[in-house]
């Protein structure tokens, strides 16, 4: 049975995504997890997820995939103790070393190799998998051929996004918001959160949405160029990942509203559900989902456009 | 590499930042080119590419470059079991951490000293969709020195990658990288003219041996030609815990 995803940037979202259909929910704790810090959870919060989704029939995965500093590995270590003593259900990491670190030491827990690891090719899933890592979060511009390759040759679970952003640059290979803007600052815990590094801290600043102009030499060629980032929803592939037979299906959106993101959680419940009830020799009609999607997708949109417009002020900020 | 080599030279090969399947076959063949033609060694940013030169070319040795996200003394310990012998810690690091990194892995750092830092890379070239209005096709399309701007923010462009509009300059700092005990040095000149090349080369081999002396003087002719060359202006990338943009020293 393949499994639906959600994300949870707070208690109130962890609650509804299992009430609405998620067989499992990411977390992530504050400073530690590819999402700005008001998005991510203190240990207490993560304790209380876990417990929400187990009472729920849901998995609970900690997200702790920064590409941390090394004296971090330590005290990563130690949140670990407590996620695992908890009940944690899985890690979901970017770091090489932190990946093989958590492996040693757990080596029964499931890691996840996040989006951030950016894995692209068979030979990429093979050097993980020899870390220790067992399931891989699909890049956004893999094709369905490259990833029916990659479940036809490795004993990997693949992780497919099918809300998330589609940004200009592959994940994990972007530098561009803390070269503009990087500020680096510890909370409460000691943790420094590296503020506009998407990388270490979680918070992109979405330089690429800004309305570049195009200069050669010094002569203006274009007054408007764009660096592509678009929030797609899936849709049409549904039904072919689930024949293909991935393992997961993963919604992004910690940072929007908990009945946006429980809307979302519902409508893929349900149509994954209708997909599989449905009779194999009968074509499946995708056209009222689409109508259905259309509308959260709107939601979407104003909220994200909103979102950059709001990081784009901010980036311009003194650090 | 045979001219490279026939000048008394070290040559490096260098392969793919984001290759996807379809590309593993040419990377195959390109190591055993790298590993019978005497290339001191392959310079590999992606690990999957790292797996297959550890399993097929194991004698040569390997560089880890600065796209495969070497962020921790942990991650540089997994690599050094994959046969690598130097690495480019990921741009974002400080010094200090670079430092504690070489330190505590034994492996030889490679730092980008000069040059434009790659600030990302993607799969798609804009640049395409303007062919037809510029009258411009690829492959000329992404040589024509390129920038994003947008008040006071600038990025080169090659199409498919982002450059960091200003040069990273570590002139000024250069004892402070010998003094960490750093030997390896990079000059980025991809997306450079070979005037830049030859000019901020000859810049920094001479500032080089005056660090490593002891005694160390900036000459104006230095700063000169790096000024000279630099479009947007110099920073330091993130070496000091700053913005990437910024610089920090007395000679912006």
């Amino acid at each position: 049975m393949i499994e639906l995803l959600a994300p949870a940037g707070n208690i109130a979202m962890v609650e509804r995504v299992v009430a609405n259909g998620a067989n499992a929910v990411y977390v992530g704790p504050r400073g530690w997890s590819r999402r700005r810090d008001a998005y991510e959870m203190d240990d207490a919060d993560i304790r209380r997820s876990i417990e929400i989704c187990h009472a729920g029939g849901a998995k609970c995965r900690v997200a702790i995939n920064t590409n941390m500093q090394s004296h971090e590995i330590p005290p990563m270590l130690a949140k670990m103790d407590r996620f695992v003593a908890w009940g944690a259900d899985g890690a979901i990491m970017t770091d090489i070393g932190a990946i093989a670190a958590v492996h040693r030491r757990f080596p029964g827990l499931t890691i996840h190799a996040s989006i951030g690891a950016n894995i692209l090719n068979d030979e990429d899933v093979r050097f993980y998998r020899s870390l220790g890592v067992s399931q891989v979060v699909a890049d956004t511009k893999l094709t369905l051929r490259e990833l029916a390759s990659r479940k036809e040759h490795i004993d990997v679970g693949i992780e497919i996004l099918i809300h998330a952003n589609k940004c200009y640059t592959y994940l994990g290979k972007c530098w561009m918001s803390p070269y503009h803007r990087l500020e680096r600052t510890a909370d409460a815990s000691g943790k420094d959160v590296f503020k506009g590094s998407p990388n270490r801290g979680g918070l992109d600043y979405r330089v690429c949405l800004e309305a570049w102009e195009l200069y050669s030499g010094d002569e203006r060629w274009e007054a408007r160029v764009a660096l592509k980032n678009d929030a797609f929803f899936l849709l049409d592939d549904i039904p072919k990942l689930i024949d293909l037979g991935v393992h997961c299906l993963k919604v992004q959106g910690r940072e929007y509203p908990v009945a946006m993101v429980g809307g979302m959680l519902k409508f893929y419940r349900d149509l994954i559900d209708a997909y599989v009830a449905h009779p194999k020799d009968r074509p499946f009609d995708l056209a009222p989902w689409g109508e259905r999607l259309g509308a959260i997708e709107a939601s979407r949109d104003r909220a994200r456009s909103e979102g950059t417009r709001l990081l784009l002020i901010e980036a311009r900020q003194p650090a | 590499m045979r001219i490279v080599r026939d000048q008394g030279k070290r040559a490096y090969l260098t392969t793919y930042a984001a290759p996807r399947n379809d590309f593993l076959p040419r990377v195959r063949k390109a190591l055993e080119i790298a590993a019978t033609g005497g290339a001191e060694a392959v310079e590999v940013h992606n690990l999957g590419i790292l797996k297959i030169a550890h399993d097929e070319v194991p004698a040569l040795p390997a560089h880890v470059g600065g796209f495969a996200n070497v962020y921790t003394d942990a991650g540089a310990e997994v690599l050094k079991g994959f046969g690598a012998t130097r690495i480019t810690p990921n741009y974002e690091l400080q010094l200090e951490e670079i430092d504690q990194i070489a330190r505590d892995s034994g492996i030889a750092m490679e730092l980008l000293v000069h040059g434009k830092m790659p600030l990302g890379i993607s799969d798609y070239c804009f640049l395409l969709e303007y062919e037809d209005k510029w009258g411009i096709k690829c492959p000329d399309l992404c040589q024509k020195d390129l920038f994003l701007r947008k008040d006071g923010w600038g990025m080169k462009s090659v199409g498919k990658g982002v450059l960091s509009g200003k040069d990273v300059c570590m002139l000024e700092h250069l004892p402070r990288l010998i003094a960490g005990g750093h030997r390896a040095f990079r000059i980025e000149a991809v997306s450079e003219s070979p005037a830049y090349r030859r000019e901020v080369a000859a810049v920094y081999r001479e500032a080089l041996g005056c660090a490593l002396s002891g005694e160390y003087r900036q000459r104006e002719r230095w700063w000169e030609a790096v000024r000279k060359h630099s479009r947007l202006g110099l920073c330091n990338g993130f070496y000091f815990g700053k913005s990437g943009m910024d610089y920090l020293g007395a000679r912006p």
